[in-house]
């Protein structure tokens, strides 16, 4: 880094701009992350350095690759332009290598691209995808809550939540602080989408713009909270949602369900006395119910927490403990559970995922429905005919 | 496909009424039976009144057990055996014939003679109070005539694209399976079956006991004709595909000798056919022609071997 900062120059391309070219380009963009790699040179068998990394403009986060790059390396958070660069493609993605004929010098947070221009597409939530950034959304706080996190050797307090508009829900987690509360309605530039869990997960950080907005043809909290009842099918088909209801019946039980053993630090499963976090713990027990629910379209596992599966059951934990002590057999206690349910009608809301396995189920509740016989006899011999 | 089947809602008529196979693709495939209806199951739920089981098992080390569940519609066979521990102890707790819920595989059995024998291979059940049984029996209605109304429109209408039912809301599963359904059915006379389904009325509106409309089936399975197919008449196969029959009985027969049980893997005999160039598809339609023409056998599903009463090809 060793020339001074060129001037802003229009000729900047945007890094959702970029496309394979033999053309060399000029960028701009901030170190997201940045990592020193060696490589022996085929000529002269002699180690080099070089750094790789990631640099995003807001619009995009490209890959790069700096050959032969200043010996005090580069920090993290550091805008540069780079210009003379090369764009390829690695793996259907665009990525940019500086060589010797790159020039690459700082330059100032001011030069980068507005991250809430209205030249940034305004997205809808069921059109995000995986690893999406460099759009704005609108949209309604549907929930939030903070939680404290450990991220490496700190603690970090982040806030996590659900959005909406009218055509889905998404979750997203915010790193930083932008006082948000549940029923607001909000524009959103700068988050990009990451896959959390099987589900697409919105991120916001301290680059990211929030603005409260009036108005807007958006869904209500409730609303997004009650959706009726779907085919498991159609759940599947969509892979998942993070507010789903479906109903059907209970049709099987996978293991590990009923009485279950969870580390005291963080309620992971315990095997043989051993958390895998943690080492030798004394378990807490606890009750838990993967449910298979069937509605003829499909069929998910609901995972029950304690709750849920207590009231299914209708047996406490210590309920279940004292069975325990008379008949010290867990399994029977898995078979009890199975015996207790199968075959009940429930209605189950919550968070869908969908992986190799089929849908999972994340229960926010769990209940017992009562079907209206008479009523619906009566629509059905209509159908039917005389 | 690795995902868990799903379980068809049925009533004893359609299942009895099943007797088209389709074998699934992948490891570990299942095997569904088509229904004229238009199901594709391999799983089903089916409810109504469970007589006590009977021990049929020869080998008491492997037990067998089996009950008759009979709805409005007809009766059908449910077994148990050692491989399904908690479906067996279940069934055993039936002591006096009595409303019940089960879920279970469906078999189908299909004898030298091309008689087919449906049953279904419980996985769990239960007892059911009056209320819970009316409930069942509600579902199995409701979603039997969503299928039967699929196909009488997918009858009227062949030409409807599936992107435009599908937009109505119409599962793909189902879809696929109405298709199928009337493929493998061409000529059957489905009038009846709306008559059929209205049987389970009185029962669903608390108006009548659970017992079949049609009395005097004494046996525990009901033995069904297997209809011959479709009425497509076969052409007499050409000489490449002579030498592909031979090809396949050739290396069948290798196996069949080479293995323990003297019966040859069908998935092994695929993979070796492959080797020869003789594609998956083709195998399988060399095995439905083979299977029909009774020189080769499957007692045991993906285990072939010659018949044992060999027809003169």
């Amino acid at each position: 880094m060793t020339e001074v900062t060129e001037p802003a120059s229009p000729t900047d391309t945007r890094l959702r701009d970029l496309r394979p070219t033999d053309a060399p380009v000029q960028i701009l963009g901030r170190v997201v992350t940045v990592e020193r790699r060696e490589y022996a040179n085929a000529a002269d068998g002699r180690r080099r350095t070089f750094l790789s990394g990631l640099l995003s403009d807001g619009t995009a986060t490209v890959r790069f690759t700096w050959w032969e790059p200043p010996a005090e390396g580069v920090d993290r958070g550091t805008v540069l332009r780079a210009v003379n660069a090369q764009v390829r493609e690695f793996r259907g993605r665009p990525e940019v290598s500086f060589g010797y004929r790159t020039r690459v010098a700082p330059a100032s947070e001011l030069e980068l691209p507005p991250i809430d221009g209205d030249d940034i597409p305004l997205r809808k939530i069921h059109e995000l995808g995986v690893s999406d950034e460099g759009f704005r959304l609108e949209g309604r706080v549907v929930r939030i809550s903070p939680r404290t996190v450990t991220v490496g050797t700190e603690q970090r307090a982040i806030y996590e939540g659900l959005l909406a508009d009218r055509s889905g829900s998404i979750a997203f987690t915010s790193w930083s602080d932008f006082a948000l509360q549940a029923g607001q309605t909000v524009r959103i530039a700068g988050g990009y989408v990451r896959m959390f869990r099987n589900r697409p997960q919105l991120n916001l950080d301290e680059r990211s713009v929030v603005a409260r907005i009036e108005g807007g043809d958006l869904p209500q909290p409730a609303e997004v909270l009650s959706t009726p009842s779907r085919p498991i099918a159609e759940i599947e088909e969509a892979g998942g949602g993070e507010s789903i209801a479906l109903e059907g019946v209970i049709l099987g039980l996978l293991p590990p369900s009923g009485l279950v053993y969870r580390c005291p630090t963080c309620r992971r499963a315990v095997a043989g006395g051993i958390c895998p976090t943690h080492g030798a713990v004394q378990g807490v027990a606890d009750l838990r119910g993967r449910f298979v629910v069937d509605d003829g379209s499909g069929s998910a596992t609901v995972n029950a927490a304690r709750e849920g599966t207590e009231r299914l059951w209708g047996l406490s934990l210590e309920g279940a403990l004292a069975r325990l002590r008379d008949t010290p057999d867990p399994t029977r206690l898995e078979e009890q559970l199975f015996e207790a349910t199968f075959g009940t009608h429930v209605r189950v809301r919550g968070r869908a995922s969908r992986d190799d396995f089929g849908l999972t189920v994340y229960p926010e509740s769990i209940e017992r429905v009562t079907i209206e016989v008479p009523t619906r006899a009566r629509e059905l011999a209509a159908r039917l005919g005389s | 496909m690795a995902l868990r089947e799903t379980a068809w809602r049925e009533t004893a008529a359609e299942i009895l009424a099943a007797l088209q196979e389709e074998r699934g693709s992948g490891e570990r495939a299942a095997t569904y039976l088509l229904s004229p209806y238009g199901s594709r199951m391999s799983r089903v739920l089916i409810a109504g009144n469970l007589s006590p089981p009977e021990s049929i098992g020869r080998n008491p080390a492997q037990p067998f057990w089996r009950s008759r569940l009979t709805d409005p519609t007809g009766t059908v066979a449910v077994t148990a055996g050692g491989f399904q521990p908690r479906a067996m102890a279940q069934l055993r707790a039936i002591t006096t014939s009595q409303p019940a819920l089960v879920a279970g595989k469906v078999h189908l059995y299909r004898g030298n003679d091309g008689t087919g024998y449906v049953s279904i291979r419980a996985e769990a059940l239960r007892p059911l109070d009056e209320g819970q049984l009316r409930v069942a029996l509600l579902d199995e209605l409701s979603q039997s005539l969503d299928r039967l109304e699929l196909v009488e429109r997918l009858r009227k209408e062949p030409m409807t694209p599936d992107a435009g039912l599908r937009a109505e809301g119409i599962g793909a599963v189902g879809l696929r399976a109405a298709r199928e359904a009337i493929r493998r059915y061409p000529s059957i006379d489905r009038s009846a079956f709306r008559a059929i389904l209205k049987l389970l009325l009185p029962a669903i509106e608390g108006r009548a006991p659970v017992v079949s409309a049609a009395p005097g089936i004494p046996a525990t399975v009901r033995v069904t004709r297997v209809e011959v197919p479709a009425p497509r008449r076969r052409e007499a196969p050409s000489a490449s595909e002579r030498a592909n029959e031979s090809a396949f009985l050739d290396v069948m027969d290798e196996l069949a000798d080479g293995s323990m049980d003297g019966y040859a893997d069908y998935r092994e005999l695929r993979q070796r056919l492959a080797e020869r160039g003789l594609s998956e598809e083709a195998a399988e339609t060399i095995l439905a022609r083979l299977q029909d023409d009774g020189v080769v056998e499957e007692p045991i599903m993906g285990r072939l071997r010659r018949a044992s009463a060999l027809t003169d090809g």
